[in-house]
C-alpha cells in the first residue's frame, strides 16, 4: 500500500488507527487522578473556597499528544518507506558504468549510486554484474555475482584515462543468453555505437539510463599563438554562460612542480568552447608541462603541454662583426628572421649565451673558437644542444676539420672550397636533391629557384653517406650532421647569407631551421606525425582523474597505434618515448568538439542519477512517538502539580542557560571582530600555542582538538614545553606568524584555500613556521599522494605551497632525537614514511660546513599516520581512539606522543639540537 | 588511621541518644550563661536569680538601720561597732527558679516534609532538651509537663530522663493535634509551651488560665514545616491530617496557596492575642531554621525579669 512516495509494508497494521477514537472517549472519560497528600495545615484548609478548578477532564491538547503519539506508533510498526521501489527487481542485474574520462568529477557520486543500486540488489537477492565500459568488453560471458561481493570490488574502481569504445560491446552483448535488466550510468557524451549497444541492451530487458546533471569538460592541446599560450576549453553546448579557469604547472628551476601560470575564459550561451590564453614570459612558458582544469578535473581536463609549445631558444652567433650598413650581408640577419616565427634568439658571447641553455646555438662561418670556449661547446652538445654549423670564408680558411676530424664539425673539410657557375667556373649553379627517407628533413617539398652557388666541400670518409642529410643534385654533401654525446652538431655547408647560395632567401631555409630546432631538447616534434615503424614506451600515464602516474606493467606501443591518436586502453594518455624522442598523447585532439548524449531508442528510460533512496521511516515513526510520550508524561506530571521539586531547579536552570545564550549571542553579536583578533593574537603570543587548521569536518577538527590537547599534556609533563590550549586555525581569516607549528588533517574534501591564504601561508613557511600534514589514510599504496582520495586532496592543496624538495626521514634526520631516540613516527597507523625537506648540501663558511637554511627546520612534515587520533584524550584524560591492541597499541601511542614531543622540540628549538652534536668538540676546543 | 563516615542528617542517631547529644551540642556552643548573667552576676550565687530585694539569700544586700521590732540576733554587731547605730546586714532574697516545658506530641508534629531534615516534633524536642541544658546550668529546675519528668529537678538525672521521655517511643494514644496536660505549674516559674498550635486554641485555655493564676510567665514556641508555611502544592491533591481524620481535598492547590497563608496569619495573630493577654511571648519557628536562633530567643525571653 502506497499514498505518495510513502508505502507500508505492513499495511494491516494500520487498522489499529481505528481504535483511536475509541482511545479518545476513553483518554475523555478518565479524569487525571488526584495525589493524596499529609498535610497537618488541613484544618485551616477545611472552610476555604477554591477560586479555580482542575479540569477533572484531560484537556483536548493533551489528547491530541497522546493520539498523536500512538498514532505515530502504529505507523512506526506498519513498516512505512519512503520512495519505494514501485516494484521488486527480479532477475540478473546489470550495472554498466561508462568508466572514462568524462566520469571522473564526479565519480564520487557514481559510486554512491552504484553502491545503493548494489544494495537494493542485495536485498532482493539478485545477482548482479558491474562492468566499466571503458574496459572493454570481457572475455567471459556475464560476470553475474552476488551483490555484496560486487559491492566489495566498488572501492578498487577508478575512471579510466581514454574514452570508452563501444565497439565490440554490442555484439558481446547480444551474445549473452541471460536475460538481465540494465542500470547504464552515463556521462552524457555522444558516443559512436550507443545506439547499437542501447538496442542490444533493450534485447536482454530493460534499460535505464542514469544521466548526470552536469557533464565533464575537456581541454584540448595547448598551442602557441602571437605569443600566448593557447587552450581551447570544450564542453557540451548549453544556455548559460560559464567561466572556465585553468592552471598551467611545470617544474621551477629546482626541478619541482610549480603553478605557473593561470587564465580564465567564458563559454558563450550555447557555446561549446572558450579560447584562453595564458600570457607568461617565454621563461616561464618553455617550463609549462601540463595545464588542466581548475575544477571538475578528468584525464580530459589535462593537458600535458610536451614541447611543441615550446619556443625554443636559439643562441646566434657570427664570425664576422656586422655592421649596421650592412645588413643584407650580415648572415645574421638571415638567421634572425629564419627563427623569428618558432623560436626566441639569443645573441651573445659564446659564454654568456651557454650560461642560459640555449637549444640550439648557430655559429655562421666561426672559424676558430679558443680552448675553453671549444670545451664548453662540446660539453653542452654532449649534453644535448644542437649545433648549427654554416660555413663561410672564415671556416674554409681556419683549416678546423681538415687534417684530424673535429668534434665540433660533422666531417672532415677539404681545404678550400668549390665554386659553382660562376664566372671562373665550368657548371651552373647546382640544385638540391630531395632529401632522403631518413633525413630530418624528409618530406619538405623543394622550390625549384634554390640554387648553390659555392660550398665547403667535405672529405670523402667511410662514414660520409650515412653524416648527409641534404645533398646536392650532383651528390655533394649540403648539410650534414653526426652525433656528439646526447646532442648534435649540423654543418651547413653555404654561407647563412645569401653570397653562396639564394638558399637563405627561400622557405626551404626556414622550413629546415625549424626541423632542426624542434628535434633539438630531446623531444621530438611531441606531434604524432613521425611516430610510425618504432615501439613507443609510456614513460608516464595519465590516470583517469588527470594524475601522472608511473606506468606499471605496460608494453611499448607500436608507433602504428600511438599515431592514430585516440587514446585507449592499450595507448593510455601520458608521456611516451622512443629512445632520444618523446611524445605526448592528449585525450582530446586539437579540433575536438564534445556532444551531448543522442537520442537512444525509445525503450531506455532515461533518469536522473539523482535516485530517490528507500528510506525506512520505522525507527523515525518509533522515535516520535517516543518523545511525544515523554512529552505527555512531563505534561501530565506538571499538570497534576507533581513536577514540583523538578520543576524549581529545572525553571531555574532553563533560565539561566536561556539568559546565558542570551548574553552570549549579545556578545557575539556586540563585540568587534577587531577584539576577537586582537585577542587571539595576544593568547598566541604570550602563550605557547599548537594550532590546527579547520576543515569544516567536525569529527576531524575535534579529533584535532583533542589531540593538540593530548600532545600539550604530554609536553607540559615530560619537557619545558608548557603549551597553552589548542586553537582552531581558519587559514582564510586568522593570523598565523604567531604560530610555532600547524597541525594540517588533509581530507577528501577539503577545499583548496584562496590565493591571499596562500600568500600568508607561503609566508608563514618561509619564516620559520612549520605545518605538519596529515592525510589521516596511512597512504595505503604508500605513492606519497595521488594513489588514495586524501593523498590526491593534498596534492591539490601543496600545489600552490612554497614547500621544498622533500626526502623521506632520514636516520640522522635532527627530528630522531630532539628529545627522544626514534626511528619511525607512528600514530594511530604505523606503515607510512614522513617526510621533511631533504637535506640541503651544506655551505662551507670558514671551511666548515654549515647549513642555514630557516634555521635548519623543515617547514613541512607530510605523512599519513593519523597523528591526531593516537594523541587524542578525552575531557578526563583517557584516550580518545582506541590504537593498536593491548600493549603494544599503547607502546605506538606512546611512540606517537614521542614523536610529537620531538617534533615539537624541533620547531622550538630549531638547529640548537643538531649543533648539540658539536658540543663535545666545542668543550674540547675550550679546553675543558 | 580510619575516620568513621561522618554522618549527616538523619542518618545521625536519633533517639534518647542522639537528641541528647544534639541538645548538649547546641547548649555548648552558648556562653555558659546565667539569666540575666549580665545584671546579676555578681550578686547571684550560682543557680539562683537574685530577687532585688532583701530577703533570705547568701549575697549582701544592704545595711539597714535596725527598726524597733527587728530580732536581736539580726544584728551585724561588726557593721554597728563602728558607728552608734546598730545596723542590720540584709541579704538578697535568692530563689530557685521553676521552668516547665510542655512538648507537643501530637501526630500533626510529626509532619516532615520532602526536604525538610527533621520532623516538627523533632525539632521542638531538640529545643526544650537545649534549653533546659542551659537552665540547668543556672541551677533553674526543669520539669517536662505530661511525662515522668513532670517534677520540677535540676541535674544530669532529670536532664537524662527528660530525653528518655523526648526521644523515646511516643505513647500510642495520640490524638491529631495536642493540648497541653493538666499538671500543676508551680508558681511563679517560668513556661515554654512548643507546639505547631495548629489545633483549637480554645483547648488551651484550661492550662493558661491555670498558669495565669500561679502567675507564671513564659511564650509560646510555634515550630512549624515549611510548607506549612509556603504551601507549595498544586493540581488535584487530597490532603489529609496526620490521623487520617480529616481530609480535604483541593481541585488545584495552587489557588488555595493565598487564602490558606491569609489562614494562617490569622491563626497566629489569635496566638498572639493571646500571649498578650498573658503577657507571654511568641516565637515562630520553621524546622528550616537554624534552631541557635530559637535557643537565644528563648534564653533571652525566660531570663528576662518577670
Amino acid at each position: 500500500m502506497s499514498i505518495g512516495p510513502l508505502a507500508f509494508l505492513s499495511p494491516w497494521l494500520l487498522a489499529a488507527l481505528l481504535l483511536l477514537p475509541a482511545l479518545w472517549l476513553l483518554l475523555r472519560a478518565v479524569p487525571p487522578s488526584a495525589q493524596r497528600r499529609v498535610f497537618p495545615g488541613v484544618r485551616l484548609l477545611l472552610n476555604l473556597d477554591e477560586t479555580e478548578n482542575t479540569p477533572a477532564r484531560t484537556p483536548w491538547w493533551l489528547l491530541a499528544l497522546r493520539m498523536l503519539a500512538l498514532a505515530a506508533a502504529v505507523l512506526a510498526f506498519s513498516e512505512p518507506v519512503l520512495n519505494p521501489r514501485s516494484e521488486k527487481g527480479e532477475g540478473p542485474m546489470l550495472i554498466l558504468l561508462d568508466g572514462g574520462w568524462a566520469d571522473a568529477p564526479d565519480w564520487s557520486d557514481r559510486v554512491s549510486l552504484v553502491s545503493g543500486l548494489l544494495t537494493e540488489a542485495e536485498r532482493d537477492a539478485r545477482p548482479v554484474a558491474l562492468l566499466q565500459l571503458a574496459d572493454g568488453p570481457p572475455a567471459e560471458p556475464l560476470p553475474l555475482r552476488g551483490a555484496s561481493d560486487a559491492a566489495g570490488r566498488l572501492p578498487a574502481l577508478a575512471p579510466r584515462a581514454w574514452y570508452p569504445d563501444l565497439a565490440g560491446w554490442p555484439e558481446w552483448i547480444s551474445a549473452q543468453t541471460e536475460e538481465f535488466e540494465t542500470y547504464w550510468i552515463n556521462d552524457g557524451l555522444a558516443q559512436e555505437d550507443e545506439r547499437l549497444l542501447a538496442d542490444a541492451l533493450l534485447a536482454k530487458g530493460t534499460v535505464r539510463l542514469l544521466l548526470p546533471e552536469k557533464l565533464a569538460a575537456a581541454l584540448t592541446p595547448p598551442r602557441l599563438e602571437q605569443g600566448m599560450l593557447r587552450v581551447t576549453a570544450l564542453r557540451v553546448p548549453e544556455q548559460t554562460e560559464q567561466t572556465v579557469s585553468i592552471s598551467a604547472f611545470g617544474p621551477d628551476p629546482n626541478g619541482i612542480e610549480r603553478l605557473l601560470g593561470q587564465g580564465t575564459g567564458q563559454f558563450e550561451p550555447n557555446g561549446g568552447q572558450a579560447d584562453i590564453d595564458i600570457d607568461m614570459p617565454s621563461e616561464l612558458r618553455n617550463r609549462v608541462s601540463r595545464i588542466q582544469l581548475d575544477v571538475d578535473r578528468s584525464a580530459a581536463g589535462v593537458v600535458l603541454a610536451g614541447d611543441s609549445v615550446r619556443r625554443r631558444e636559439v643562441g646566434l652567433m657570427s664570425g664576422g662583426a656586422g655592421s649596421e650598413a650592412q645588413d643584407l650581408i650580415d648572415p645574421l640577419n638571415y638567421l634572425r628572421k629564419a627563427f623569428e616565427p618558432f623560436a626566441e634568439t639569443i645573441e651573445a658571447p659564446l659564454q654568456q649565451m651557454l650560461l642560459s641553455s640555449p637549444d640550439v646555438i648557430v655559429l655562421a662561418d666561426v672559424g676558430s673558437l679558443a680552448d675553453t670556449e671549444r670545451n664548453e661547446l662540446i660539453a653542452w652538445v654532449e649534453d644535448g644542444g644542437v649545433l648549427i654549423r654554416f660555413a663561410g670564408s672564415r671556416l674554409a680558411s681556419s683549416g678546423a676539420g681538415q687534417l684530424d676530424a673535429d668534434p665540433l664539425l660533422p666531417v672532415r673539410l677539404r681545404a678550400g672550397g668549390r665554386s659553382v657557375g660562376g664566372a671562373m667556373s665550368w657548371g651552373a649553379p647546382r640544385q638540391l636533391r630531395d632529401f632522403p627517407e631518413d633525413s630530418p628533413f624528409a618530406g619538405l617539398s623543394l622550390p625549384a629557384d634554390v640554387e648553390i652557388s659555392a660550398q665547403v666541400m667535405a672529405q670523402p670518409d667511410p662514414d660520409l653517406p650515412e653524416r648527409v642529410i641534404a645533398s646536392l643534385e650532383d651528390g655533394t654533401p649540403l648539410v650534414t650532421s653526426s652525433p656528439l654525446g646526447e646532442g648534435r652538431v649540423v654543418l651547413f655547408h653555404i654561407t647563412a647569407s645569401a653570397d653562396w647560395s639564394n638558399l637563405p632567401l627561400s622557405g626551404l631555409f626556414v622550413q629546415m631551421l625549424e626541423r632542426l630546432t624542434q628535434s633539438a631538447g630531446g623531444f621530438a616534434a611531441g606531434s604524432l606525425e613521425d611516430v610510425e615503424g618504432s615501439v613507443w614506451i609510456p614513460t608516464h600515464i595519465l590516470d583517469g582523474f588527470g594524475v601522472l602516474q608511473t606506468p606499471e606493467l605496460l608494453a611499448g606501443v607500436p608507433g602504428e597505434s600511438l599515431s592514430s591518436a585516440v587514446p585507449s586502453r592499450d595507448v593510455p594518455p601520458g608521456f611516451y618515448a622512443s629512445g632520444s624522442r618523446r611524445v605526448t598523447l592528449n585525450v582530446m585532439e586539437p579540433d575536438a568538439v564534445l556532444t551531448p548524449l543522442e537520442t537512444l531508442p525509445a525503450g531506455v528510460q532515461i533518469e536522473g542519477m539523482e535516485r530517490d533512496q528507500e528510506t525506512f521511516l520505522g525507527s523515525w515513526f518509533l522515535s516520535l512517538a517516543i518523545i511525544l510520550l515523554t512529552l505527555d508524561l512531563l505534561i501530565t506530571l506538571f499538570l497534576s502539580g507533581r513536577l514540583n521539586g523538578l520543576r524549581r531547579g529545572a525553571i531555574r536552570a532553563g533560565v539561566s542557560a536561556g539568559f546565558f545564550c542570551l548574553g552570549l549571542s549579545l556578545m557575539t553579536g556586540v563585540a568587534d571582530a577587531q577584539d576577537a583578533d586582537d585577542a587571539r593574537a595576544l593568547y598566541a603570543a604570550n602563550n605557547t600555542v599548537l594550532a590546527y587548521v579547520l576543515t569544516g569536518n567536525d569529527r576531524v577538527d575535534r579529533t584535532s582538538e583533542a589531540g593538540l590537547r593530548g600532545l600539550g599534556v604530554e609536553l607540559f609533563k615530560r619537557t619545558a614545553v608548557e603549551p597553552a590550549p589548542p586553537v582552531g586555525v581558519d587559514l582564510e581569516t586568522d593570523e598565523l606568524s604567531l604560530l610555532p607549528l600547524l597541525y594540517w588533517p588533509v581530507t577528501e574534501a577539503h577545499t583548496p584555500p584562496s590565493d591571499e591564504a596562500y600568500g600568508r601561508l607561503n609566508e608563514y613557511l618561509r619564516h620559520g613556521g612549520m605545518i605538519l600534514f596529515d592525510t589521516l589514510d596511512s597512504d595505503l599504496a604508500q605513492s606519497f599522494g595521488g594513489a588514495t582520495p586524501n593523498g590526491r586532496a593534498l596534492q591539490r592543496i601543496a600545489v600552490k605551497l612554497d614547500i621544498p624538495p622533500l626526502m623521506e626521514v632520514p636516520p640522522d634526520h635532527v627530528l630522531t632525537r630532539t628529545f627522544y631516540l626514534l626511528q619511525d613516527f607512528p600514530g594511530r597507523w604505523h606503515s607510512s614514511p614522513v617526510w621533511v625537506e631533504a637535506a640541503q648540501e651544506a655551505e662551507t663558511v670558514e671551511g666548515l660546513p654549515f647549513r642555514n637554511l630557516n634555521d635548519g627546520v623543515t617547514p613541512v612534515v607530510i605523512g599519513g599516520n593519523d597523528w591526531a587520533s593516537a594523541w587524542a584524550i578525552q575531557e578526563n584524560g583517557a584516550p580518545l581512539v582506541p590504537v593498536g591492541r593491548g600493549l603494544s597499541g599503547e607502546r605506538q601511542r606512546e611512540m606517537s606522543y614521542r614523536f610529537g614531543v620531538n617534533l615539537v622540540m624541533h620547531v622550538m628549538t630549531g638547529n640548537y639540537k643538531s649543533d648539540q652534536v658539536h658540543v663535545p668538540a666545542l668543550l674540547d676546543r675550550l679546553g675543558q | 588511621m580510619t575516620t568513621a563516615p561522618r554522618l549527616r542528617g538523619r542518618n545521625k542517631p536519633q533517639g534518647p541518644v542522639g537528641l541528647r547529644r544534639d541538645a548538649e551540642k547546641i547548649a555548648g556552643a552558648l556562653p555558659p550563661l546565667l539569666a540575666e548573667a549580665e545584671v546579676l552576676a555578681a550578686t547571684v550565687s550560682h543557680g539562683a536569680h537574685g530577687r532585688r530585694r532583701a530577703g533570705h539569700g547568701e549575697s549582701f544586700w544592704q545595711y539597714r538601720q535596725a527598726v524597733p521590732g527587728d530580732a536581736r540576733s539580726m544584728v551585724d554587731w561588726r557593721r554597728s561597732g563602728r558607728s552608734d547605730i546598730q545596723f542590720i546586714r540584709e541579704m538578697e532574697w535568692e530563689s530557685a527558679q521553676t521552668v516547665s516545658l510542655w512538648v507537643d506530641d501530637a501526630l500533626s508534629m510529626d509532619f516532615r516534609a520532602e526536604g525538610s531534615e527533621r520532623s516538627k516534633l523533632e525539632r521542638a524536642s531538640l529545643l526544650a532538651l537545649a534549653i533546659s541544658v542551659l537552665l540547668m546550668k543556672s541551677g533553674e529546675r526543669v520539669s517536662l509537663m505530661g511525662t515522668d519528668a513532670v517534677q520540677p529537678r535540676t541535674g544530669r538525672t532529670q536532664l537524662n530522663r527528660m530525653a528518655m521521655d523526648l526521644g523515646g517511643i511516643p505513647r500510642a494514644d495520640r490524638p491529631d493535634y495536642g493540648d497541653p496536660p493538666h499538671d500543676t505549674i508551680p508558681r511563679g516559674g517560668r513556661a515554654i509551651f512548643f507546639s505547631d498550635f495548629l489545633g483549637d486554641l480554645d483547648k488551651l485555655t484550661p492550662v493558661l488560665s491555670h498558669a495565669a493564676d500561679q502567675g507564671v510567665k513564659g511564650c509560646f514556641v510555634q515550630v512549624l514545616d515549611q510548607t506549612e508555611e509556603g504551601f507549595p502544592f498544586d493540581g488535584r491533591v487530597i490532603f489529609e491530617s496526620m490521623g487520617g481524620l480529616t481530609e480535604f481535598e483541593a481541585q488545584r492547590a495552587r489557588s488555595l496557596k493565598g487564602s490558606y497563608q491569609r489562614k494562617l496569619v490569622g491563626l497566629r495573630s489569635q496566638l498572639n492575642d493571646l500571649a498578650y493577654h498573658l503577657g507571654w511571648r511568641v516565637l515562630h519557628h520553621r524546622t528550616n531554621e537554624s534552631p541557635r536562633k530559637a535557643l537565644l530567643w528563648m534564653y533571652m525571653a525566660i531570663g528576662d525579669r518577670a
